[in-house]
């Protein structure tokens, strides 16, 4: 089965600084994947290139089996979204008129928002539990709610492959179970995810398979029981040990279980 | 300041309120509750404008050196009572081809400002202020001083280069201001003000090099000043035909307008052409500006106020804005320079020097409030 993305030894340089070069990764349609990795090693990059916004600098991309910038623009919008960090919006616009632009992909140059479009915007505010928002006004809105418009937002242009960069951002415990859920909810749907995700924890429990990128770039991907061992993580993240809750309690569980 | 405090706290109450409401089922709101909810009928505001426009040209029309009542032109209009000759020949060849030309310049001028406030996500743009007048001024100057004589369909050359003029100078601003790939709308906003201040000044030069300077220096001042002339019916209808052009051609671009403020990178993702929608924005906006400064000069401010109020009363929905700009904005100008004209008569106003004492006070009042709108 071609996979949903497929990329092969990608490089990507900004103009004043190279970012990575030859990082290879492979999504089959249908996963839900969290990728892991310490500050500024290139995740908001590489989700950049999945969704063709940055064109790699060498290596390949391709999606469906097809190059990003050989596919139309229509065409690539309506495959891939890509939930962004920071989005910042000029002018009061409101939740609602915000999300409705995640319709873009579907609208011709006459072609109004139809029927469709509005379910598709109204499933899109009611899976992002952010309905009751929809009249309020986005620049206004505190950290957690803006999360979950921009959510919606994607959800809206109803991808095949859902990119999303640190998506539990400011989200209280609560609503990052909800979001969990709710990308567990999708791929039930068919729709393939990848998610820039900095907790440790949450991954470990809820996901079942995860790439880690080191501070080499190098990518390690399998179950998170596999990749996300305190050796492992230490190493990537810089992080002796003893020094971190997350690491003590489980250098703590291994060490019993070699007791054991 | 204890007002303003009690304010804030009100308004965090609601929002907890909202956001507490328990259940998912409670937070959806029927559509239907919605579509009426806080939107008047857009097609209700622009009917209702619509009106205003033409009693605000009848009534601008009957004002003057010599009075012509409204009743007496509505009887002429809709009981084919005639006019008196003199009556006749002050409203068909100097009242309504300048009332018009106002109202043109208005709509025209509206658009425009809505389209550059869009493009550069910045409700500060203005025609004026990031230079396409500027450009469009040096343009009709060369067109004034060396080629007085040409004509086309009663347009002067000094109309066609103004649109060249606007149109180069965007395209400069524009390049100017992109760094790879990337266009930075402070830059280009500072951009536009250096080369826009630069060329509007530069049309003083062409006071040294003109070969007929009592005529060429009077219409020169009263190009930069702004002045609404009395054109000829010929001329209105083009620049008629031209707006209606710029304003369909505007449709299509106001909902990519409405992407594009999500930020460039995220439009790009949805599938907006950012360079191309961007590229097509500023001919446009450049046409609809020449459009203004060919009939008017120079007017500073209109295409900022109109778009700014309409956004405060109507929200940031630009395919909803640009009818009710383009309407708003004719009457706004057919108003002001009816008081131009009549304010220190028998000597006239330009409209720019008005509308410069208007919009200033309100521009400082933008500046002052509300800051976080001004953040990019």
């Amino acid at each position: 089965m071609t996979p949903i993305l497929d990329m092969t030894n990608v490089g990507f340089r900004y103009p004043e600084r190279p970012v990575f070069e030859r990082v290879s990764l492979t999504l089959q349609e249908g996963n839900c994947t969290a990728f892991v990795g310490p500050n500024g090693v290139g995740k908001t990059t590489l989700l950049r290139l999945a969704a063709g916004t940055l064109k790699p600098t060498s290596g390949r991309v391709e999606l469906q089996g097809q190059s990003p910038t050989t596919m139309s623009l229509k065409q690539r919008s309506q495959l891939v979204a890509l939930v962004p960090q920071q989005l910042d919006i000029s002018f009061d616009f409101t939740v609602e008129q915000i999300v409705e632009q995640g319709r873009s992909p579907y609208l011709g140059l006459l072609r109004g928002m139809l029927h469709e479009d509005r379910r598709a915007v109204d499933r899109a505010l009611s899976l992002a539990d952010v309905s009751g928002l929809r009249s309020r006004i986005f620049n206004e809105l505190s950290g957690g709610e803006r999360q979950r418009v921009k959510i919606a937002l994607g959800l809206a242009q109803e991808p095949r492959l859902l990119l999303l960069d640190e998506p539990t951002q400011n989200l209280d415990i609560g609503r990052q179970v909800e979001l969990i859920d709710l990308l567990h909810f999708l791929r039930d749907e068919g729709i393939t995810i990848l998610a820039s995700i900095h907790d440790i924890h949450l991954v470990h429990h809820n996901f079942s398979f995860v790439h880690l990128m080191g501070p080499d770039h190098s990518l390690t991907s399998g179950t998170p029981k596999d990749v996300l061992t305190p050796e492992r993580i230490a190493n990537a993240f810089n992080c002796s040990l003893g020094r971190h809750p997350l690491l003590m309690e489980a250098t703590a569980i291994n060490s019993s279980q070699g007791l054991q | 300041m204890e007002a303003e405090v009690k304010g804030i706290a009100v308004v965090h109450q609601a929002a907890a309120s909202t956001e507490r409401r328990p259940g998912g089922s409670a937070r959806e709101q029927s559509p239907s509750s919605r579509e009426n909810g806080g939107k008047p009928g857009l097609s209700l505001i622009v009917g209702l404008l619509f009106v205003a426009l033409l009693i605000t040209i009848l009534i601008s029309v009957s004002i003057g050196a010599i009075h012509v009542p409204v009743g007496v032109i509505a009887a002429a209009i809709l009981r084919h009572n005639p006019l008196s000759e003199t009556q006749r020949s002050i409203l068909l060849s100097i009242r309504l081809p300048r009332v018009f030309a106002s109202a043109l310049v208005g709509a025209a001028l509206a658009i425009a400002g809505l389209m550059f406030q869009g493009l550069f996500r910045n409700p500060m743009a203005d025609p004026y202020i990031i230079g396409a007048s500027g450009g469009a001024a040096v343009g009709a100057c060369v067109g004034i001083v060396f080629l007085a004589e040409w004509s086309i369909f009663g347009y002067s050359a000094a109309a066609l280069l103004a649109f060249l003029g606007s149109v180069l100078t965007m395209a400069a601003v524009y390049y100017l201001a992109r760094a790879r790939g990337r266009t930075n709308s402070v830059t280009l906003l500072l951009a536009g003000f250096a080369v826009g201040t630069m060329l509007s000044n530069s049309t003083y030069i062409f006071e040294i090099f003109d070969p007929n300077p009592e005529v060429g220096h009077r219409i020169v001042a009263a190009w930069l000043h702004g002045v609404i002339s009395v054109p000829e019916w010929k001329q209105l209808a083009v620049a008629f035909v031209l707006l209606a052009v710029g304003s369909l051609s505007a449709y299509p671009l106001m909902r990519r307008l409405n992407t594009l403020a999500l930020g460039d990178e995220y439009a790009h993702q949805l599938g907006v052409r950012v360079e191309t929608t961007r590229i097509l924005i500023i001919l446009v906006g450049s046409l609809l500006t020449a459009i203004a400064v060919s009939l008017g000069g120079l007017i500073s401010f209109a295409g900022l106020i109109v778009p700014h109020v309409a956004r405060l009363l109507l929200g940031p929905d630009h395919v909803r804005l640009l009818p009710v700009t383009a309407l708003a904005g004719a009457i706004f100008l057919v108003i002001t320079d009816t008081v131009a004209r009549t304010l220190f008569a028998p000597t006239e106003l330009p409209v720019g020097i008005l509308m410069a004492f208007i919009g200033g006070p309100f521009f400082l009042y933008l500046l002052r409030k509300n800051k976080r709108e001004y953040t990019l």
